[in-house]
């Protein structure tokens, strides 16, 4: 199952829904009234979020599920200081519902 | 934010001076200081009796108790022989109260600094300095175990060392005559500043990972900052109830944390003095009688290398992790006449030391930052909490990324 996020550029990005549902934003807004639930994929539109800043939050989801319930070493999630305030205004967004 | 965390410290292996105890000094054979080099690649212990160990980090197998996975990335083969480097032991002649290792390698920027500077000795290795019980400062060479230099200046204890983390090779000594020195180590160990003050005898001293700051704290209760550019005197933090004995900063030198005899930790924001968090230790189980009270005195306290942990030593037996949201601590471990504790620098391992001479390894908690704290450690490691509260950005957003909400 695949869910396809498309960002403020339209560059679309297919997404596992397993990894996707990391974001509790994005949880929500599968689980509404517009879900297709007979379709294998889903879309979910950013409209404020550039490409380049999606994909890394996707590298993310790929991480955190990775190393959530395995026994395994974690190691460090590289980031870059010049990019990472739109990467903050994309975990805020997609991070608000889970807590 | 958190993986949930279930498991208590548990216990991976415990090292022990193997030489009889020869002497009767009460007094000397503690393991006041225990240190990780930053590239995780050495462990430091001074196991009393005037002797420091250098073990190559990961631990051989046979440390290892059995029914635990050898946590090594080399395979047994691969240590033995063929130019490993093997473990040294220092002997500094007196009672050594301070440990620390200096960052390497060395940063590109300094190599270069280097070449343009070709009648300075380019110590471009990693070194170990060691504060002794008279007030002077012993620099090792770790790959070798030669001592390279001998500091003189202070009167009294050398308590604690802290190199700066940039790897310039300046290097800040605390002292029982309530002073702190500068020395450059690139000048022979030059002493370049003396930094008076303090009223009582000086227990600690960290440089924030930023190399902006220096926090130094003393017997007087208080907690002074000062700027690691002109040497002066930033600012006085109050609020502790007795004599401060432990200081840290977080990786991304956006808080510090201050361990006092009056059983608080106390979380600050250095950049503007406020207090964010009391970390109170109390005993987890009442008292039988009075043999069995302990007074939760704090002894040590160091932040977790992803910034999320606290780890506590205390007089009442106990080792404790704290989450840095949370009131009280996560996980408990039993353990007696601590002294010090550090965490390895790329996670996974807490040391710590007792006043048998004994260094403990634990389990440290298994991390998963959240995309918002990474975001947030990244941009706290150039942004002042002054910086971040003149950016143009929501509220809530300032409050999470100076620390006030997690």
């Amino acid at each position: 199952m695949s869910v396809k996020s498309i960002p403020l550029d339209g560059h679309e990005f297919i997404i596992k829904r397993r990894h996707a549902l990391t974001s509790g934003t994005i949880k929500a807004m599968l689980s509404g009234p517009d879900r297709f639930a007979e379709s294998e994929i889903n879309e979910v539109n950013f409209r404020d979020i550039p490409s380049h800043v999606l994909s890394k939050v996707r590298m993310y989801f790929t991480y955190e599920v990775h190393y959530t319930n395995s026994s395994m070493k974690i190691p460090g999630f590289p980031t870059a200081p010049e990019i990472v305030g739109g990467w903050l205004m994309a975990a805020n967004f997609l991070d608000c519902y889970t807590r | 934010m958190l993986s949930p965390v279930s498991e208590e410290p548990l216990l991976l292996a415990e090292l022990k001076p193997g030489r009889p105890h020869q002497f009767d000094w009460k007094s000397s054979c503690e393991t006041w200081s225990v240190a990780f080099s930053p590239d995780g690649s050495w462990f430091a212990w001074s196991q009393g009796h005037c002797i420091v160990k250098l073990i190559p980090w990961p631990l051989e197998e046979q440390f290892i108790p059995k029914g635990f996975e050898a946590k090594s990335r080399s395979s047994k083969n691969d240590t033995k022989g063929r130019g490993s480097p093997k473990e040294k032991t220092l002997d500094c002649g007196q009672i050594v109260w301070g440990l620390a290792f200096s960052p390497w390698p060395s940063p590109p920027s300094r190599k270069l600094w280097a070449r343009h500077h070709p009648q300075v000795p380019d110590i471009s290795c990693l070194i170990l300095a060691t504060g002794l019980n008279d007030g002077q400062i012993k620099i090792w060479e770790v790959q070798t175990g030669l001592l390279l230099l001998n500091l003189s200046g202070h009167q009294d204890v050398v308590r604690d060392l802290s190199f700066t983390p940039s790897g310039s090779l300046i290097l800040v000594s605390a002292s029982r005559d309530k002073t702190l020195r500068i020395w450059d180590l690139n000048k022979h160990g030059k002493q370049i500043q003396v930094l008076s003050g303090h009223l009582q005898w000086v227990y600690c001293c960290s440089i924030s990972p930023d190399c902006s700051m220096l926090c130094s704290a003393a017997g007087e209760k208080s907690v002074f900052l000062w700027s690691m550019r002109s040497y002066t005197l930033i600012r006085k933090l109050e609020g502790h109830q007795s004599s401060v004995v432990s200081c840290d900063f977080s990786p991304d030198s956006a808080l510090l944390v201050t361990a006092s005899y009056d059983t608080n930790v106390i979380m600050w924001d250095p950049y503007t003095g406020e207090r964010l968090r009391f970390l109170h230790h109390t005993q987890l189980d009442p008292p039988m009688d009075d043999s069995d009270v302990h007074i939760s005195s704090l002894r040590s306290v160091c932040f977790s290398p992803e910034g999320l942990y606290l780890a506590t030593v205390a007089d009442d037996r106990l080792l404790r992790i704290w989450a840095l949201e949370l009131k009280t601590p996560i996980a408990f471990a039993p353990m007696t006449n601590g002294l010090c504790c550090t965490f390895f620098p790329h996670g996974g391992v807490i040391a710590t030391g007792t006043r048998d001479g004994h260094v403990q390894f634990w389990t440290a908690p298994r991390v998963l930052s959240s995309l918002k704290h990474l975001c947030r450690k990244a941009l706290r490691s150039f942004l002042t909490t002054y910086q971040v509260l003149a950016l143009p950005i929501p509220k809530k957003m300032k409050e999470f990324l100076t620390y006030r909400t997690f």
